[in-house]
C-alpha cells in the first residue's frame, strides 16, 4: 500500500514549482494598443484651425503653440482627460490617439461643430463690451476694433435699445472672448458638438 | 554601509503601507486605486498594503480637488504618518482642479499647496498600472538609505 501523500510531495519538492509559489508574478501589464492615451503628434501640418481647443471640455489641456517649425498643439498633462475630443475635432489629423482616427476613417465620421450663444436680458446692461471684443465683429465691421459705434447689421453681436442683441449666431466661431470680456457674466456661449456621418470620401 | 541599513532597505522595499485620502474628486480615481487591489493589478505580489491608516502608512495617495472641508485636516493628517514618508497627488484633480477647476467652484488646487506632494500621476482617472509604477518609482527614491541622507 502507498500512501497517496508521496506523490503530491514529490510535485511540491521539485524546484520549479517552488519558485513558482513565492515568486509569483502576474504578467508584465502592457498598455494596450487601442488604449486612448494623451494625444500624439503625428507629421501633418497644424493649420491653426484651433478646432482642438474649442472641442477641448478640459480647462487649459490644449495650447496651440507657434514653433519655428510653424504651429504645434501641446496637451498639458495634469489637465488633459484623454477624451479623444481633439483627435476627432482636427481637421487635418494632426493629433493621434488609440484607434480614434482609425475607426473615424472606417465609419467615416466627423464632429460637427455649432455654437449657441444666450444673452441673460435681466443681468446685461448693455456696456457692450462683448460686441467690442468679439473678434468676428472686428473682421466685419473696422470701426468695432477701435472701440466705436457699429455701423451695419451684419454684426455678431450689436447692442440697441440698451441690450446686446445676437444678430448672426452662424458666425460664431466659439472663442468665448464675450464671455471673458463680460463684466456681469450675462453672456454664455455654450458649445454643441455632434458627430455626423459624412458621405464616402475620395481617399 | 552597515548592515543593518542593507536589512531596513530590504525590508522597506518589500513592505510598501499605503493610506489614501479622498479630498473631494468624483470617485472616479478612487475606483482605480481600488482596481489596483484586484486580482488583475494585484498590488500586494509588489509588496504594497493598502490600509489606509496614517499612523502606519508610508506612502498617502492624495486624490481630489481640494475642497474647503480639507482646510486643516489634510495637514494633520500629513503630521501623523512617520518619517519616511511620501505623498503621490493621483489624477489631474489634485494637480490642477480637472473640469471642477471654473470660476465660482469651491476648490483650492493644487493639493501641493497644502501638503509637500512628491509625484503627481496625470489623467482622468490615470490607470492601474500608472498608479502602481508611481508608487513602485518612487518607494526606492525616497526609502532607500533613508538614515544614511537624512543626515
Amino acid at each position: 500500500m502507498s500512501l497517496p501523500i508521496i506523490p503530491y510531495l514529490q510535485e511540491i519538492a521539485r524546484l520549479e514549482w517552488l519558485h513558482k509559489f513565492f515568486f509569483v508574478r502576474t504578467a508584465p501589464l502592457v498598455t494596450p494598443s487601442y488604449s486612448r492615451g494623451f494625444p500624439e503628434l503625428t507629421n501633418k501640418t497644424c493649420t491653426h484651425a484651433l478646432f482642438c481647443m474649442m472641442a477641448c471640455p478640459a480647462p487649459g489641456a490644449i495650447d496651440v503653440i507657434k514653433t519655428p517649425d510653424g504651429w504645434e498643439p501641446r496637451i498639458h498633462k495634469g489637465h488633459c482627460i484623454r477624451c479623444g475630443l481633439c483627435v476627432e475635432a482636427c481637421p487635418n489629423g494632426v493629433l493621434t490617439s488609440g484607434r480614434i482616427l482609425e475607426s473615424m476613417f472606417n465609419d467615416s465620421t466627423r464632429l460637427s461643430f455649432s455654437f449657441r450663444i444666450d444673452v441673460d436680458t435681466n443681468l446685461c446692461m448693455g456696456c457692450g463690451n462683448c460686441a467690442v471684443a468679439c473678434p468676428v465683429n472686428k473682421l466685419i465691421d473696422t470701426q468695432m476694433a477701435y472701440g466705436g459705434r457699429a455701423s451695419t447689421d451684419q454684426l455678431l453681436l450689436k447692442v440697441s435699445d440698451g441690450k446686446c442683441h445676437v444678430l448672426h449666431a452662424e458666425l460664431c466661431t466659439g472663442c468665448k472672448t464675450c464671455e471673458n470680456h463680460c463684466p456681469n457674466e450675462a453672456i454664455r456661449v455654450s458649445r454643441l458638438l455632434e458627430a455626423v456621418q459624412i458621405a464616402e470620401v475620395e481617399p | 554601509m552597515n548592515v543593518l541599513q542593507s536589512v531596513k532597505n530590504l525590508v522597506r522595499s518589500k513592505s510598501i503601507h499605503v493610506a489614501y485620502v479622498d479630498v473631494g474628486s468624483c470617485n472616479g480615481c478612487d475606483i482605480e486605486v481600488l482596481a489596483c487591489l484586484s486580482p488583475r493589478y494585484d498590488i500586494e505580489q509588489y509588496g504594497i498594503y493598502v490600509h489606509n491608516n496614517p499612523r502606519e502608512a508610508d506612502i498617502l495617495l492624495v486624490i481630489g480637488a481640494y475642497t474647503p472641508g480639507w482646510e486643516e485636516k489634510l495637514h494633520t493628517l500629513w503630521e501623523k504618518i512617520p518619517d519616511p514618508k511620501v505623498a503621490i497627488a493621483v489624477g489631474n484633480c489634485p494637480i490642477s482642479g480637472c473640469l471642477f477647476n471654473r470660476p465660482h467652484s469651491l476648490i483650492d488646487p493644487p493639493v501641493s499647496k497644502h501638503i509637500p506632494i512628491s509625484a503627481e500621476v496625470p489623467g482622468c482617472p490615470p490607470r492601474p498600472t500608472e498608479i502602481l509604477t508611481a508608487v513602485l518609482s518612487v518607494a526606492p527614491i525616497v526609502f532607500k538609505d533613508y538614515e544614511v541622507s537624512k543626515r
